[in-house]
């Protein structure tokens, strides 16, 4: 890591340490408090919802590596709030378009959460949505609907992935505009999901991004997502092996403590390597991203693949190694198991990032 | 002698020359050797061959210091030579001297016993083998009952060693031997230099499962050893050991050799002749196991940073060998696998490079099921699996 990598971590490991508490988590997620307002300003204070902008845009002018180190802590302090899912649909959307200038400070300040809304009810992932944007009169019109969108409940606008008249086309509209529909339900996660209807007139400065940009953008951002969301299943597999080791430590069972049984030890031992070697995935995927190396598309969707495949692992090893406490809603072990689950097929899934990597092997 | 060659610094350039150097140099029958190599040791006269042109070139040991006869190379540089070697099938010399014996010899033993050894090691004049493990202590090593007996200037040992691979070609062996049996078994250790040709030495050579013969059983009967081949002190010889141990585990390269599988079963993948053609699954499968090389390889990146910066990658090597070892295995699997049937002839003499006869398998299975079987020994030697996930549980975990 760098100097500047090093305290980034370093800030805000101490900031979800000593002010992100796993008991008042649990009460926010009771009164459907998903992305406490108060923590939503401190984030913006540390400047960590303007990392990755361009200096122009007021923002930090950090890569991915940087925006991972955010993720994995989110991993490891199960963070509601939905940081990453905004930090990468406006540095890739929201961004590039023109209307940058007004949206990105603003995002920025944590006035503006932005959500991005892509899946369809029919699995037509992104390829076609049935959304569409029309032309019509006096303007245009966003017709359709976007099932299951993550954290939908914490968002102040989303950004909607149409079918435009050259292509795909990104829409930005209020989430509580007239003509927007949304029905929030609870996940498993901690969060608040949204089902999305959308009959609503757009003008032009909604429409941020069309055609083939649209399209760069769409690639661009679930790369991203691919990386972030690999990352902070990372930090959730390795909080998931810390607890599983102090706990192993101490709880004393046949006259000694789990830990010193080899049958366990081995267990863990194996928890271990597995995630160390999606580490070293997850960085390379990020460090290949940020020097736009030719291999950037393949490691996201391997670091994808790997991340997914051993959170799973390691996140069930470490309930089944706790025994009956890690089935309990109060102990934390279960939640890292349930927000990696969520991960998994969040923008992109496993299996599609494995079929995506072997058409790009060629 | 390496002085007399100097290389540019730029990687790229370095690596132009080596693949020069490789391409001049390597024999056809050289290169079929390495093809033919199924397990660390390739042909012993192809390998002892190549030895001696590396020898020559000063590249005998590039990983030794300068003043022993090494390349005074830095990390990478070591990394691309091996690399280049790899890819160009140049055979394996047997490294025991090379690797193991040599840095212990630098770091442990007297001025003498590194003229009169590390010159020969480097040559490949001499042949070393390694006689640790015993039939009753594998794993539990310390627990080792060959003894060595002080008589005067002379020690005198007495019993056997086994796994001792390549023992019927080496003229020289290593060996650790009980001294003091009144102390912990770990205190009572010593490390012995001997000469093979010492009376009382016999060597048995038995088959592996391929049915080729690398390794060997050694017994001693009242052999006597000169007191001056003691390396390090009486009774510190698992001292010296685990040195060496951590020079057999640190410093492994998997992903040369697993890359090279990889585009085996990449091109099973898109032959239409082979059992994996009509298994639509068999793709994913390798896609999967490729998944798993590239984070290896990028972990292997990682402990080389380490190690460039000054760092001890301490059980980052375990976690090394474990990985890399069961992902061989899965990737000689998975060759197996798409060779089906093809791969089950067996014929004795195939893996020579010097035989020119017709072969039962076609060519591209002749050594696969070789290759499958051998691979279930490398999670065995060099410290078994469970005994590496018992570092990783103790070091790292603190369990």
């Amino acid at each position: 890591m760098t100097e500047d990598q090093t305290l980034l971590q370093d800030a805000a490991e101490r900031y979800l340490r000593e002010n992100y508490d796993f008991n008042k988590r649990r009460e926010n997620i009771t009164q459907g408090i998903y992305r406490d307002p108060e923590q939503w300003q401190a984030f913006a204070d540390m400047g960590w919802l303007a990392l990755p902008y361009p200096e122009s845009l007021g923002g930090l002018e950090m890569g991915s590596r940087e925006l991972a180190i955010l993720a994995e802590l989110c991993g490891r302090y199960l963070v509601t709030e939905p940081l990453i899912d905004s930090l990468a649909i406006t540095s890739k959307v929201i961004a590039a378009s023109d209307q940058a200038p007004d949206l990105v400070p603003a995002i920025a300040a944590g006035e503006i959460v932005p959500i991005a809304c892509i899946d369809e009810m029919a699995g037509s992932r992104s390829v076609a949505p049935a959304t569409r944007l029309e032309r019509v009169e006096s303007g245009w019109r966003l017709k359709g609907e976007k099932p299951w969108v993550s954290a939908g409940a914490s968002a102040t606008h989303f950004v909607v992935l149409a079918s435009g008249a050259d292509g795909l086309a990104w829409v930005v509209v209020a989430s509580d505009a007239e003509g927007v529909q949304s029905d929030h339900f609870a996940t498993h996660d901690g969060r608040g999901g949204t089902n999305c209807r959308f009959d609503i007139a757009i003008n032009d400065a909604e429409i941020l991004l069309t055609g083939r940009l649209a399209q760069l953008a769409l690639e661009a951002y679930r790369e991203l997502a691919m990386a972030l969301s690999s990352a902070e299943t990372l930090g959730a597999s390795q909080a998931a092996l810390d607890t599983t080791v102090d706990y192993t430590k101490q709880r004393v069972q046949f006259g000694q403590p789990l830990a010193s049984f080899q049958a366990l030890q081995h267990r863990m031992a194996n928890m271990l390597i597995q995630i160390e070697l999606t580490r070293s995935l997850v960085y390379a995927a990020c460090n290949a991203a940020d020097n736009d190396s030719a291999d950037r598309a393949r490691y996201a969707r391997a670091a994808k693949v790997k991340a997914s495949r051993v959170g799973r692992e390691v996140t069930q090893e470490a309930i089944q190694l706790h025994g009956g406490i890690a089935t309990t809603d109060e102990y934390i072990v279960g939640h890292f198991f349930k927000r990696i689950t969520a991960l998994e097929s969040w923008v992109c899934s496993r299996g599609e990032a494995l079929q995506e990597f072997m058409a790009l092997d060629g | 002698m390496n002085a007399s060659h100097p290389l540019p610094v730029n990687y790229e350039n370095f690596r132009e020359a080596i693949r020069d150097f490789l391409s001049e140099e390597l024999t056809p029958q050289l290169t079929r050797a390495g093809e033919l190599t199924t397990s660390v040791f390739s042909d012993f006269e192809a390998g002892r061959h190549w030895q001696r042109i590396l020898h020559a070139k000063g590249w005998g040991a590039p990983e030794w210091p300068l003043e022993y006869g090494g390349t005074g190379w830095d990390i990478q540089q070591c990394y691309i030579f091996l690399e280049e070697c790899r890819l160009a099938n140049a055979p394996n010399p047997v490294m025991m001297g090379i690797q193991m014996l040599g840095p212990m010899l630098m770091h442990f033993g007297t001025e003498a016993q590194k003229v009169d050894f590390l010159p020969g090691i480097i040559s490949g004049e001499d042949v070393w083998c390694q006689g640790y493990s015993e039939p009753g202590s594998g794993s539990d090593l310390a627990s080792l009952k060959t003894t060595a007996d002080r008589e005067g200037e002379e020690y005198v040992v007495n019993g056997t060693k086994i796994w001792t691979s390549m023992a019927h070609y080496s003229n020289w062996i290593f060996c650790l031997v009980r001294t003091d049996k009144t102390v912990k078994p770990q205190a009572g250790i010593s490390f012995l230099l001997m000469d093979m040709a010492t009376p009382g030495i016999t060597v048995t050579p038995f088959s592996s499962l391929d049915g080729e013969i690398e390794q060997c059983q050694v017994f001693f009967e009242d052999v006597r050893v000169p007191a001056a081949n003691l390396l390090g002190e009486e009774n510190q010889g698992w001292t010296v050991a685990k040195y060496l141990l951590e020079f057999e585990r640190g410093g492994q390269h998997f992903t040369i050799d697993l890359k090279k599988q990889l585009r085996k079963l990449k091109d099973r993948v898109s032959s239409v002749s082979n059992a994996a053609s009509d298994d639509p699954t068999f793709s994913f499968r390798v896609a999967e196991t490729e998944i798993d090389v590239l984070a290896l390889e990028q972990t292997e990146l990682r402990i080389k940073g380490s190690l460039s910066s000054g760092e001890n990658p301490g059980a980052l090597s375990s976690l090394v060998k474990v990985s890399g070892t069961e992902l061989g295995q899965r990737c000689a699997e998975l060759l197996v696998e798409a060779a089906g049937q093809r791969a089950m002839p067996w014929q004795s003499d195939v893996l020579s490079p010097t035989y020119a006869g017709p072969t039962a398998a076609p060519a591209e299975c002749v050594t696969t099921m070789a290759e499958y079987i051998n691979s279930r020994a490398t999670t065995i030697y060099g410290g078994t699996a469970e005994i590496q996930r018992g570092i990783i549980a103790k070091h790292v975990l603190g369990l």
